[in-house]
């Protein structure tokens, strides 16, 4: 695309809404006077899969398999959040040893959730060789989830009570082999992001959050934490087995694209330590209880730190054995409002960091729109439009 | 301040306004008020209380009426569900957007799954359903069945579904 589409004194450049992987796949209008973005309007639902009415008219043993697709990158996140739930409303309580192999897979799932994002935050500042090393890195993660769970993605390891499968030696000694290999990779990856022009050039300064922004903004999960908010609900509204492991909330003070991407790979480092931890203390004894199927009328409020934050379900049971409401929120929803007001002023060619900057699964957006408002023309960019945009930009800049 | 105080700050300033407040464990707060102080109350508790914090707003379909259940966070650790409700006939309430500048997005999600209708709020547009969507189906009423959503669904996309079954 030429520079002349840009000539217009206000243009609205749309992105999205094509984008499956997410409960929330969003569209953006961004208005942009010359380069700069002044406007910033959101608009979700594109693949609204009416979770929630669904769940209302299905039992909460099937449930279960709702929550564990309600994202394909952290359904152990959402199926922790959701068992929690159901226990509490049951009145029951997992059994130590199980708490502790929910606490292993969640930060597994956090780990390769983190080194997915690291990748596409690569490949949108154009360092696809990056990418390419940390995808590849990261297929020991997958490999040790599926060793353990008998699947890549969607382990379904969670089931209410307890969790399905166990942990033996020979698995545990395969876990603490491969977070080896994981900890020497993450410890480059944060030389590297630390000294590669190519990324400090596109993530410096960009994308800037204020603390008290992000704040203001309800920002959650990494985003919050890298402009400085030492939030977590892991260490400041204990589930699972947190209460009894001992790890840092990483936070960090710049507030831009660069302390996101700072934060989530020093994040590894934790969730390595957390996964070691757990497992040299995993308690003997099941992993399940038996449960009830049918639920008194009760009310619960669990909360999970999925690895882009604050999850929050809500359930509400009635006597029956399916809920009589079950809300979810997703951290993407929570962090849309702080991610309008980084857009906002910024250079066009710094879109692409930043959505990717809240790592929203965005890999998808795939198809925008630019809208000349006074020719009233529509013209279609595609992603890769863009992100050649931007290089081309910087290559000036 | 712990989940007793935090009751009986509330109960000071706003009397009978406020009931049925229960710990249901630790860090998990339930306190219903009446519907016209819900403002008011939000804003203490964000203003006075350190509640800075919208997790999120949880809509219900309750009969005659729809409940409101705002989940707000002190410290990222203690979460008050506050409930309040409205009448479905007439389902509108104030909205808590400049209180809490995130319940932009979650009011409008009420509004498009349960019809209720925020006053005062900056741009109260359908947020997940589609633009053509009728006004008087609301997904999460009970009244509104499988069957309808799914024939609406059905309409959807300009005859799409008709060309694949061709």
């Amino acid at each position: 695309m030429g520079m002349g589409l840009m000539s217009g004194s206000m243009i609205k450049v749309v992105i999205g809404p094509q984008h499956p992987a997410l409960k929330e796949p969003e569209r953006f209008i961004i208005e942009v006077e010359g380069e700069q973005v002044v406007q910033v309007t959101p608009r979700i639902g594109y693949v609204h899969r009416g979770i929630e009415k669904a769940m209302e008219n299905r039992t909460y043993i099937q449930n279960l398999y709702l929550a564990e697709r309600i994202c394909g990158i952290c359904s152990h996140a959402h199926t922790t959040c959701y068992v929690q739930a159901v226990e509490d409303l049951l009145s029951v309580e997992a059994p130590p040893r199980a708490k502790y192999i929910r606490t292993v897979i969640a930060e597994l799932e956090r780990i390769h959730s983190h080194l997915l994002w690291l990748g596409i935050l690569a490949h949108e500042v154009g360092f696809d060789t990056f990418f390419m090393y940390v995808w590849r890195d990261r297929e020991v993660i997958m490999d040790l989830l599926e060793e353990i769970s008998g699947n890549r993605v969607n382990y379904a390891m969670n089931t209410i009570g307890g969790v399905r499968r166990d942990l033996d030696q020979e698995k545990i000694s395969k876990i603490l082999k491969g977070l080896e290999v994981i900890e020497e990779k993450a410890k480059k990856y944060i030389q590297m992001i630390q000294k590669e022009p190519t990324i400090l050039k596109r993530t410096v300064g960009v994308g800037y959050l204020s603390s008290i922004d992000a704040v203001r903004y309800n920002a959650v999960g990494p985003l919050a934490r890298a402009s400085g908010v030492k939030r977590d609900v892991r260490k400041d509204d204990p589930y699972i087995a947190y209460d009894d492991i001992s790890f840092n909330i990483v936070t960090r003070d710049e507030g831009d694209c660069f302390s996101r991407m700072m934060i989530r790979a020093e994040e590894i480092l934790e969730s390595i330590n957390i996964v070691r931890e757990a497992l040299s203390k995993l308690p003997v004894g099941d992993i399940s209880v038996k449960t009830r199927l049918v639920i008194p009328p009760s009310e619960t409020v669990s909360r999970v730190e999925a690895p882009r934050g604050e999850l929050i379900h809500y359930a509400r049971s009635n006597g029956t054995d399916k809920p009589e409401r079950y809300k979810i929120r997703a951290p993407t929803l929570a962090n849309l409002k702080a991610l309008c007001k980084m857009l906002t002023g910024i250079y066009l060619a710094d879109v692409p960091v930043i959505l990717a900057g809240i790592d929203p699964c965005f890999s998808c957006m795939d198809r925008m729109q630019i809208i000349d408002c006074e020719k009233k023309e529509k013209q279609s960019w595609t992603l890769d439009d863009l992100r050649r945009y931007a290089r081309e930009w910087y290559q000036k800049h | 301040m712990n989940e007793d105080e935090i009751i009986t700050s509330l109960k000071n300033r706003f009397g009978e306004r406020v009931h049925n407040s229960k710990i249901a464990k630790p860090r998990r707060v339930y306190v219903e008020v009446d519907a016209s102080i819900i403002r008011e109350a939000l804003s203490y508790m964000r203003g006075s209380l350190g509640f800075d914090h919208l997790s999120t707003i949880t809509g219900l379909d309750s009969e005659e009426r729809i409940e409101l259940i705002y989940h707000i966070v002190c410290g990222n650790s203690i979460v008050v569900s506050m409930k309040t409700n409205v009448l479905k006939t007439n389902p509108k309430i104030g909205s808590i957007s400049d209180i809490y500048v995130t319940a932009e997005l979650y009011e409008r999600e009420v509004y498009d799954l349960l019809g209720v209708r925020f006053e005062e709020h900056p741009n109260l547009s359908r947020l997940i359903l589609p633009e053509d969507w009728p006004e008087n189906l609301h997904p999460l009423r009970k009244e509104a069945t499988l069957e309808q959503i799914k024939s609406r669904l059905s309409m959807n996309g300009d005859g799409i579904n008709e060309r694949f079954n061709d």
